[in-house]
């Protein structure tokens, strides 16, 4: 056997060399063969067995409501049974039941669900029936106004929020008065709000994604931009994983970060001491490190909520369908603690220093007064089946246009390195100067400069 | 070179066990108080006071109009349990507790037993305190206290406590038993202030035992339970003079457990490895990774925000329900998961599931006993008494269908004077209450052998 020491300086380079020349020739032989999009796949969600009839009609639809819903609610908030919390825990146990009193005696006295809904309805709602599920859309068109530009959009929502998040975004989209504007749907994903449950096991963000794209192509739509957080980030990647050819540009504000063994490990280790090295920012390590408290411990302290919502969703989502101040309780700590972690320690978790009371309650209304806490829950069990990381999106980049809005308190930081590692064409990485998880619901206006901003460079490009 | 390797590492690993064995450390605590407030100048009353479960028509009232309000949503085609409690067969357990269920008789029945409180480090304790009503002359009743966990109660202890107060063998010893409830669960009340965990829970039972007159007593428990008798005979290993488990996940990973657990399947012998050790711990990531990760989703969400977690659950009592009787389907047998009616009333009735359920809608301390998972792992998965082991004479009863199995050689690394170690013929983590017959013959066996010694 010999080993290396054995061989001589010109038979090393031969190796040196040979080794190179293999590696590169298999790199580029496999890069060809690398796929460029995921496969469509098909699917039908509706009750019992398919039928033949297909309905692609499109609907309007007005949000309703009645007294006895009303009532029924303001009786269920009455019977809410309390408990004391610790002492001097803030929100640390969880939403602290003091400061939930004072949100619920707000919630029973003065919020007004029929100004509410007139406000939902301020906008156009659609049902259209796809792959067997009736799916919900807000669709705004932009006064077209002389020399403007109009370039079609769809906002994707996540969990625990639904369409209603754009409404203070959609002006600052649709109603401009410069060369730019967007015509805007605004989806609810099929599980969400007005958007039918499916029925059967197994429909993900894969299922989602084709879903939107039927959509689309239903409403006319044969090339669009996409914008997306927490859930709406995964489901409008897939979107243009699967039809790179229909999708303008991708915006994400939260980047999911898919693990790459060795390249990911050397930048944690070298990364808070030599950052240019591994292509960091000094932005980038003050937002990462140290990053097992904020990425590893942190991420422990607040996945609970997705650990039995990826395993028992039915049970876990069964007492808030009946006690709509356990509803709240559990969608509003998120709205606390994923705008900014430190409103952990604080006794009203700082809820109504980004947000009105109104606007939350709206939200958590969507979820009460269609039923949709369990199903919305299910999605994550379905998402979590196949191990994520080997899913075929995951093994898959991304090679259309791709705008990432880097967000301060966003729940994990993803660096420009680390996203190239799947998005191949990325023209814009802005570092935002304020704001958490529930951007354009809390910073509606720096998501829709940094969009904006994103688009004209890809418009720019093209021409 | 591999023979040689593998004596190596198993020379090591004995090295080591010798070495942390003569290293037995003492769990040391601080006393505490858990009242609203400040605690109150004097001394504390340490009265007992006799107690009576209640109810009320309101009460009963309250439950049944809950109960029709809810609002059901329907599980998904051929899902079974797997996505949680599954809604048809949930919607069958709510008629029957709506029109059928008799909270007043259960209360007689839970009134059977004389139930006390008192207080102990400002909060008051309750426990259920069983004599023999017939013992033979010369002898004496063996203390015991019986501790539960979550989601049960102190009444999950019902079905074994005749068969240890009034056995049917002469020469079965008779037990006098304490159930108490842990501060936070049911009839004992909450504490007010952050930090409760198992050590303090163990030294209020502690000071209990000893408040009753007893100097010595044996201890059981399963679930947290085993944690908190675990933690009585880790404070005062003279007070207890045994230790029966039924539960026993390892919370120290040994190079010797590291060994066993890569060589375990094919050399099952050099670990004392039984058939069903091996059954239940191999393929390893199927069963010690996968299958834990499917089932610790209530865990994870109790530990970090138990406040949210609970506050649904005590306004609607289905959901409840639900929350607490998914265990105690999925916790029996995992198979279960695959039935449309979770295997529920194969190992138990709905009378007894529901009187469970209704000792904590009852006393609204649902959120209050999640919280103890939060206290528990403040500080992490290693906290000071993971490391230290365990000296008093300890008996482990192995159930096939337990969450976490413990084969004899892992529970040997904690419970350093294991005297008996069974592996039960049948039943899952609520042992004491699906097989009460077999774990009090369990408790027997142990007994017999810790007193035969002296």
């Amino acid at each position: 056997m010999w080993t290396l020491q054995e061989l001589d300086r010109p038979k090393l380079q031969l190796l040196a060399l040979s080794s190179v020349g293999i590696g590169l020739t298999y790199f580029l032989v496999w890069r060809r063969k690398a796929k460029k999009s995921i496969p469509l796949g098909d699917g039908w969600w509706g009750h019992g067995q398919q039928t033949l009839r297909d309905d692609n009609k499109i609907y309007p639809f007005k949000v309703e409501t009645s007294e006895d819903e009303i009532n029924d609610l303001h009786r269920r908030i009455d019977q809410m049974r309390y408990t004391e919390p610790l002492e001097d825990c803030g929100f640390q146990y969880g939403f602290n039941s003091n400061y939930l009193q004072k949100v619920v005696s707000y919630w029973r006295n003065q919020f007004d669900w029929k100004k509410q809904v007139a406000k939902l309805n301020e906008y156009p709602h659609f049902k259209t029936n796809i792959e067997g599920l009736d799916v919900h859309f807000v669709h705004v068109r932009a006064p077209h106004r002389p020399g403007q530009k109009v370039l079609p959009l769809m906002l994707v929502h996540g969990w625990p929020g639904s369409f209603f998040e754009f409404y203070k975004i959609l002006p600052l989209l649709t109603d401009t008065k410069d060369d730019l504007a967007f015509e805007v749907i605004c989806p609810s994903i099929p599980g969400y709000g007005f958007s039918e449950a499916p029925h059967k096991q197994g429909f993900c963000s894969l299922d989602a994604a084709r879903i939107f794209l039927k959509l689309m192509e239903r409403l006319g739509f044969n090339k669009f931009y996409l914008q997306g957080g927490d859930w709406g980030s995964l489901i409008t990647t897939n979107m243009a994983q699967m039809k790179p050819q229909c999708v303008s540009g991708l915006h994400l504000n939260m980047l999911a970060v898919t693990k790459r063994g060795v390249g990911m490990l050397l930048s944690l280790i070298i990364g808070p001491y030599l950052p240019f090295l591994v292509g960091f920012t000094r932005e980038d390590v003050r937002r990462l490190f140290p990053y097992f408290e904020k990425n590893v411990y942190d991420l422990l302290m607040e996945s609970g909520y997705m650990h039995i919502q990826g395993t028992k969703p039915d049970t876990a989502g069964c007492g808030l369908n009946d006690s709509p101040v356990g509803l709240a309780a559990y969608i509003l700590e998120k709205f606390s603690t994923w705008t900014d972690r430190k409103n952990r320690d604080l006794e009203d978790g700082d809820l109504e220093k980004k947000y009105s009371l109104d606007d939350l309650l709206t939200n958590v209304m969507i979820y009460w007064t269609t039923r949709s806490i369990i199903p919305s829950m299910r999605f994550y069990k379905e998402n979590f089946k196949t191990n994520p990381q080997n899913r075929v999106d995951a093994r898959t980049g991304i090679f259309v246009p791709m705008g990432h809005a880097a967000f301060p308190n966003e729940l994990m930081h993803c660096p420009l390195p680390w996203a190239r590692w799947r998005f191949k064409d990325i023209r814009s990485y802005s570092y935002m100067p304020r704001g958490g998880h529930f951007a354009a619901f809390e910073e509606p206006r720096l998501l829709a400069e940094d969009f904006v901003k994103f688009v004209r460079k890809v418009e720019g490009k093209k021409r | 070179m591999l023979l040689e390797v593998l004596l190596a590492l198993v020379l090591g690993a004995v090295v080591l066990l010798v070495l942390r064995r003569s290293k037995a450390a003492v769990l040391k605590t601080e006393d505490g108080w858990w009242g609203a407030g400040s605690p109150p100048a004097g001394a504390e009353d340490e009265s007992i006071r006799p107690f009576q479960v209640e109810t009320s028509r309101e009460e009963i009232e309250d439950l049944q109009r809950r109960i029709d309000q809810t609002r059901p949503v329907p599980s998904l085609e051929d899902s079974q349990f797997n996505y949680g409690f599954n809604s048809t067969y949930l919607q069958k357990v709510a008629a029957y507790w709506r029109n059928e269920f008799d909270w007043s008789k259960q209360v007689d029945k839970l009134n059977q037993y004389p139930h006390f409180k008192t207080k102990i480090e400002g909060i008051d304790v309750h426990y259920v305190h069983v004599k023999p009503k017939n013992l033979p002359e010369g002898r004496t009743a063996v203390p015991l206290i019986m501790v539960h966990g979550w989601p049960g109660s102190f009444y999950e202890f019902y079905g074994i406590l005749p068969l240890l107060t009034e056995p049917a063998n002469a020469d079965d010893v008779a037990f006098e038993v304490i159930c108490p409830s842990i501060p936070g669960y049911g009839f004992s009340e909450a504490p007010r202030k952050k930090g409760f965990n198992s050590v303090c829970a163990a030294r209020v039972f502690l000071k209990l035992m000893r408040r009753l007159g007893f100097g010595r007593f044996y201890a059981q428990g399963g679930d947290w339970g085993w944690q908190i008798t675990t933690n009585m005979a880790q404070l005062d290993p003279t007070a207890v003079k045994g230790l029966h488990i039924n539960f026993a996940p390892v919370e120290n990973v040994g190079p010797l457990l590291i060994l066993s657990i890569l060589l375990g399947r094919r050399f099952p012998g050099l670990f004392g490895f039984t058939e069903l050790d091996v059954k239940r711990l191999y393929p390893r990531v199927e069963k010690m990774l996968v299958e834990p990760l499917k089932e610790t989703g209530y865990f994870h969400i109790q530990a970090t925000k138990p406040d949210t977690a609970g506050r649904g659950l005590n306004d609607s009592p289905v959901g409840l329900a639900a929350y607490i009787l998914e265990k105690f389907s999925t916790w029996t047998d995992h198979e279960f998961r695959n039935l449309e009616d979770g295997g529920l009333e194969r190992k138990f009735s709905l009378e007894d599931l529901l009187t469970n359920v209704m000792i904590y809608w009852t006393t609204g301390s649902i959120t209050s006993s999640m919280r103890f998972y939060k206290e528990n792992f403040a500080k992490g998965f290693y906290p000071p008494h993971a490391r230290i082991p365990v000296t008093v004479p300890t008996g482990v009863a192995a159930f096939p269908n337990e969450l976490m199995h413990t084969p004899k050689l892992w529970a040997k690394q904690k419970n350093h004077k294991l005297k008996t170690y069974t592996t039960m013929a049948r039943g899952g983590h609520f042992a004491a209450m699906e097989e009460p017959g077999l774990m009090a013959q369990d408790i027997q066996k142990f007994i017999k052998v810790v007193e035969g010694k002296k």
